[in-house]
């Protein structure tokens, strides 16, 4: 049955209006669960707040046991999906520069959006970098960053052929990685936790 | 821990598990229907005639693509100029999917003679592979009529069979470099107007090169 839009089971309009509404779900969650408070977002990178990696490790768990199940009960041919090439070079400094500002900011893209749209002044500074960011690199584009960009070309990389798996079993794999990280994390976090009293906890709005 | 923190986890477990159980995925396959699949199977349209390849090829046809179902000896001893080899046992590996599963050129099969072409065609069609084709005859109808063309068996000649007698000779020259025999001459097609019903016993025995 699906994907929808690549066998053009949807028009683009309506492509377009389902992305709207899922946005705005996503960035009601965003706020609902307190990934509009930088303090919260940049505990992750300091251990006395593990949310964030156990929503995101959660998030893309799910999505791969679901995409994998729903493809053999004939719901969507994830052969019709894209994923892009991997870069291995460009993608690893671009992930630099994003950790960097996300230590920084206490954003990510998305939940910039999601605080400035709460009235968050430092949100909307956020996004003005971001623009500068993007609209710089638009115009150095072809100039400045043709080389980097076509580093490290690796082609559509996919794990378990990579590694000689099976696909279910490394499923399974990341899946158990998922949890351990999850119970650590936990643990690492619950012991940072101690050391700080209500009214420090009160101040990172947790 | 939370007590969602623990059902989020046995959730994650549980559908790690299943994956388990669960073969490697591959693209879905779309299957033709029966009824259609015998229609075309019957109709012979799949069919294109050696004279067809023999001028795409003498024309640079771009769209033409030629495919090979022979074993790769058989694909370095003798094939069609810019011929791809994907032999028989591998028609579904996926190496050869973008070039068989697609809608930009003309794909054409050719064997020996059409069988194992025409197995092939079977196969693929009926994973709903389009313009898919097969050179009727294979390699043996491909020797006979383009490599060594006859001359038009028969007295009765029409114009068109000896327009296509004359295609082939083209054809051989083009393909093989050797001038046909008698290419001034032509003794035999200068016969072919006179309607000399006695000669032709005679004549037939002209048929095969």
């Amino acid at each position: 049955m699906g994907p929808l839009y690549p066998q053009e089971l949807l028009n683009p309009e309506y492509n377009l209006l389902i992305g709207f509404l899922i946005g705005i779900g996503f960035g009601f969650i965003l706020e609902a669960t307190g990934f509009t408070n930088t303090r919260k977002l940049a505990g992750v990178f300091y251990g006395y707040d593990a949310t964030v990696i156990k929503t995101f490790f959660t998030a893309a768990v799910t999505a791969m046991i679901g995409l994998f199940l729903m493809h053999h009960w004939g719901m969507i041919d994830i052969y019709k999906t894209f994923y892009p090439s991997t870069f291995w070079i460009p993608t690893l400094i671009g992930g630099a520069i994003m950790g960097l500002g996300f230590v920084i900011g206490g954003f990510c893209p998305g939940t910039s959006l999601s605080a400035a749209s709460t009235g968050k002044r430092d949100a909307w500074s956020f996004i003005a970098g971001v623009m500068i960011g993007i609209f710089g690199f638009i115009f150095t584009y072809e100039s400045l960053w043709k080389p980097l960009r076509q580093s490290g070309k690796l082609g559509k990389v996919n794990f378990p052929q990579w590694l000689g798996v099976r696909e279910g079993l490394f499923i399974f794999i990341v899946a158990v990685l998922a949890v351990i990280s999850f119970v650590l994390y936990q643990k690492w976090q619950d012991h940072w936790r101690k050391k700080l009293t209500d009214e420090d906890l009160n101040d990172l709005g947790l | 821990m939370k007590k969602t923190d623990k059902i989020i986890i046995a959730l994650l477990l549980i559908g790690g598990i299943a994956a388990i159980f669960y073969p490697d995925t591959h693209p879905y396959r779309r299957v033709v229907d029966r009824h259609e699949l015998l229609h075309e199977l019957m109709s012979e349209g799949r069919y294109v005639s050696t004279d067809r390849v023999a001028e795409a090829l003498m024309q640079n046809d771009p769209s033409l693509f030629l495919v090979d179902v022979r074993s790769p000896e058989q694909y370095k001893a003798f094939t069609l100029p810019g011929a791809t080899n994907i032999p028989f046992d591998s028609i579904l590996s996926p190496k050869y999917v973008d070039i068989l599963d697609q809608d930009v050129y003309n794909v054409v099969l050719f064997s020996n003679g059409s069988r194992l072409a025409d197995q092939a065609w079977l196969v693929l069609r009926s994973y709903d592979y389009h313009g898919l084709k097969v050179m009727k005859g294979g390699l043996n109808e491909w020797y006979r009529t383009i490599l060594h063309p006859a001359p038009p068996a028969s007295t009765e000649v029409t114009k068109e069979e000896y327009d296509r007698y004359l295609f082939r000779k083209g054809a051989m020259y083009f393909f093989t470099g050797i001038r046909p025999a008698g290419t001034s001459a032509a003794p035999k097609p200068a016969a072919a107007p006179k309607p000399a019903v006695k000669h032709k016993k005679k004549e037939v025995t002209g048929g095969c090169g």
